[in-house]
């Protein structure tokens, strides 16, 4: 076992991990909650936007904060075109339905972004924010403001969004309609601008979320398509309710991900961490939730 | 209202995520796993589209494509003499850039004059790293296209698949290898290094800069361990510990691999990266974002990361940090025959060839020159066993993109490019730090190679 001071740098880069999962996981509850829709395109519509952004700037030459912009407008354009297309018509089919034709759009995004930023040549992108210039050092390793705003971001969303859901009208009636679309439309609620708000914030968090990780963790379609994947692990673990839960559990499996790397012997597993902790994690629940109902039946 | 979703809805919905998981893993694996290698010869120069720009430079200006043949200006009109090529291509990782701008090379020779009148007709299989598929291929090749050479073979692990079906039929298949079998074999010759031989340059330049240690990274893949045992032998020749590690791609937490590299090699030790350029730029550009470019003696590259995509991106703070191996001429301010010809040539005929200017280019041309050099040997009609012949008699061939003169010959196995270039990056630019170096001895592969067919004599500079 390595002495501590090898760990306290993985404890940084551990915390930054967290905060990318937290992100996107954060983002998949949040258009769960809301339209009962687990959108496992969240990756690559924030891939395409960051992608966009990267042409914009790089290649066009505009401003930082136009490619930004378009980034969001992009992943929330795109987003929303998915809920008014195939939402209405998905409505009252399965869950199991609605994720899988989100996997569809994501192998189509994936398959566009291959071929207009192709990486045939050895072409390498990547996306650099103003606040990567700055930052401080814990344990030797420098942080950078975007690794905080990153985690910033996790904190405000779970924060903002629990509250917006909890406490707006707009919040109360996408809860509910996420619940039962047909009683809440017979109570008046307008069901398609509801559900259309839903898919263009979660549109909006998914270009947010997309160009933080493209700076934090790669500009590549394939990384950052497939991110979603260890993100699932900790919407997993909140069992699709909790935001606040989500992100918890996204720091721990980020941490344990990142301090198992000093660790030779185990260093090349460590990317099981994000579903040995998830499987982990729902066996336990599991247990409690049968201990409590037969406790309630006795 | 504290359940928002039914309980069953949502214990199904966890279900799905579970498979979703395991269902987009299995792409990602798949994803992953074929962009985790390359024939070790990457983009030099330009992105995708700027080839007509950079092409139009005054040195490719002097030279016309009218030298590609015979008889300038006449098109060739007897009957075709068909060759094929099988290339990876799928998301994430094409290979196609190498047939495509052999096919623009035989396209110019097609133009002027062919082969003793007889245009050059090149099929060019896709696969996605599917070996049903690329023994499929092969059959197609053979059995439908009934080709006579097989030249511009580009993939993950084609060589692997169809190394003794080749062998079986009597080809002598001229590649860019990244599959052991590529080099190991008897009828296989490549025109770049691979994946171990371009790690072992990179190696070898980190051990002449007296490095203390060396920590070897590269992508958790199948084959790791074929190329790993170079860097190894050199390493352990020079007497200097290495530490090997492999990495699952795509790469997530660049972050931690670069801590854990830096931790590895120490203050005056090196890091060594055998990656894609994507990958390896996400880790360099994590180790910069750390502060940790400073934390080792210096940073080295396989060929994949010599690419001026990788030099822009990561900018100023890695001049003179990472070294990376180059084994084809750097196009870039080299105004030979050779090169101006194959600027020339990708101007007028590779619109196909996304990657412009660049060594995946540089290998097609390569490639096809070697070919044609074959086919004119030719007497005779264009047969297998003929068209084989010559591919099999080329010796000491003037490429103009290697250091040394290119060969094939009767041999068990075949790495016929050991000499390699190091470069650097240097503001956005890669730029020749070392010239012409033949690999070491040290590794066994190399040993033996050079003992049964000698070493090349270094190719003239002035072609």
């Amino acid at each position: 076992m390595p002495p501590w001071q090898d760990f306290e740098p993985f404890i940084v880069s551990g915390l930054a991990l967290g905060g990318v999962y937290a992100l996107s996981g954060v983002g998949l509850v949040v258009l769960y909650r809301a339209t009962g829709v687990l959108y496992l395109a969240f990756g690559a519509v924030g891939a395409l936007g960051a992608l966009i952004t990267w042409s914009l700037v790089t290649r066009a030459g505009a401003p930082g904060w136009v490619g930004w912009l378009a980034c969001v407008a992009v992943a929330a354009a795109v987003t929303l075109g998915y809920g008014l297309l195939f939402g209405p018509a998905l409505a009252r089919r399965d869950p199991l339905v609605k994720a899988v034709a989100t996997i569809g759009l994501t192998l189509i995004l994936y398959g566009v972004m291959d071929l207009l930023w192709t990486t045939s040549g050895g072409q390498a992108r990547s996306l650099t924010l103003p606040t990567d210039n700055g930052g401080f050092t814990v344990a030797s390793i420098q942080v950078t403001w975007t690794q905080v705003i990153a985690l910033g971001a996790g904190v405000v969303l779970t924060a903002g969004t629990g509250t917006f859901l909890r406490f707006t009208k707009l919040g109360t009636a996408m809860r509910a309609m996420a619940n039962d679309r047909d009683i809440t439309a017979t109570l008046g609620v307008p069901v398609r601008k509801v559900e259309a708000a839903a898919w263009v914030g979660c549109g909006a968090l998914a270009g947010i979320a997309g160009l933080l990780l493209a700076d934090l963790v790669a500009l590549d379609a394939t990384t950052l398509t497939f991110l979603v994947i260890s993100s699932l692990a900790a919407v997993l673990i909140a069992r699709l309710r909790s935001i606040t839960v989500t992100f918890v559990a996204a720091i721990v499996i980020g941490l344990l991900h990142d301090l198992l790397t000093p660790i030779t012997s185990l260093s090349n597993y460590r990317d099981m961490t994000p579903f040995v902790i998830a499987a982990i994690a729902l066996l336990v629940l599991s247990r409690h939730q049968v201990m409590t109902q037969s406790r309630e039946e006795a | 209202m504290r359940r928002h979703i039914p309980a069953v809805s949502a214990r199904r919905t966890i279900v799905l995520a579970a498979a979703a998981a395991i269902t987009l893993a299995a792409a990602a694996c798949s994803s992953s796993s074929s962009s985790s290698s390359t024939p070790s010869g990457s983009t030099s120069s330009t992105p995708a589209g700027a080839a007509s720009s950079a092409s139009s430079t005054p040195a490719a200006g002097t030279v016309g494509t009218s030298q590609c043949g015979t008889k300038p200006g006449v098109a060739a009109t007897g009957t075709p003499i068909p060759l094929g090529a099988i290339a990876t291509n799928q998301p994430g990782t094409s290979f196609t850039d190498i047939p495509n701008m052999a096919n623009a090379y035989f396209a110019c020779v097609n133009a002027n004059g062919g082969i003793n009148g007889h245009p050059i007709k090149l099929y060019i299989e896709t696969e996605q790293t599917n070996p049903a598929q690329i023994a499929a291929d092969a059959k197609q090749l053979v059995q439908t296209d009934h080709v006579v050479g097989i030249v511009g073979n580009t993939s993950i692990i084609e060589c692997s698949v169809n190394s003794s079906y080749w062998q079986k039929l009597g080809f002598y298949v001229i590649d860019s290898g990244i599959a052991p079998e590529c080099y190991s074999t008897s009828n296989s010759a490549a025109v770049n290094m691979g994946p171990r031989y371009s790690s072992d340059g990179a190696v070898q330049y980190a051990l002449s800069q007296h490095v203390s240690k060396i920590v070897f990274d590269q992508s958790n893949v199948p084959g790791t361990g074929y190329i790993a045992a170079g860097p190894a032998a050199l390493a352990k020749a020079a007497n200097t510990p290495i530490v090997q590690l492999t990495e699952n791609v795509p790469i997530s937490d660049a972050n931690s691999v670069a801590i854990k590299e830096v931790n590895d090699a120490g203050p005056n030790g090196a890091v060594i990266l055998n990656f894609t350029p994507p990958e390896a730029l996400i880790i360099l550009q994590a180790a910069q974002k750390l502060g940790l470019e400073d934390r080792v003696k210096l940073w080295g590259c396989s060929t994949p990361c010599n690419t001026d995509f990788l030099a822009q991106s990561l900018g100023p703070k890695w001049n003179s940090k990472l070294f990376v191996n180059a084994e084809l001429t750097p196009p870039d301010g080299t105004s030979t025959p050779s090169m101006n010809l194959y600027k020339a040539i990708l101007k007028q005929y590779g619109s196909s060839v996304q990657g412009g200017i660049g060594s995946f280019s540089q290998m097609g041309f390569t490639e096809a020159e070697i070919m044609v050099h074959a086919l004119e040997s030719v007497t005779g009609a264009y047969t297998v066993q003929s068209v084989n012949a010559a591919i099999k008699a080329v010796k000491d061939f003037n490429t103009g993109m290697l250091c040394q003169l290119w060969t094939y010959g009767s041999y068990p196995l075949h790495i016929p490019n050991n000499a390699d270039y190091t470069v650097t990056a240097n503001n956005g630019k890669m730029t020749t730090v070392q010239g012409c170096t033949p690999i070491s001895a040290a590794d066994p592969q190399i040993a033996q190679y050079r003992s049964v067919a000698g070493t090349a004599p270094n190719a003239p500079t002035s072609s």
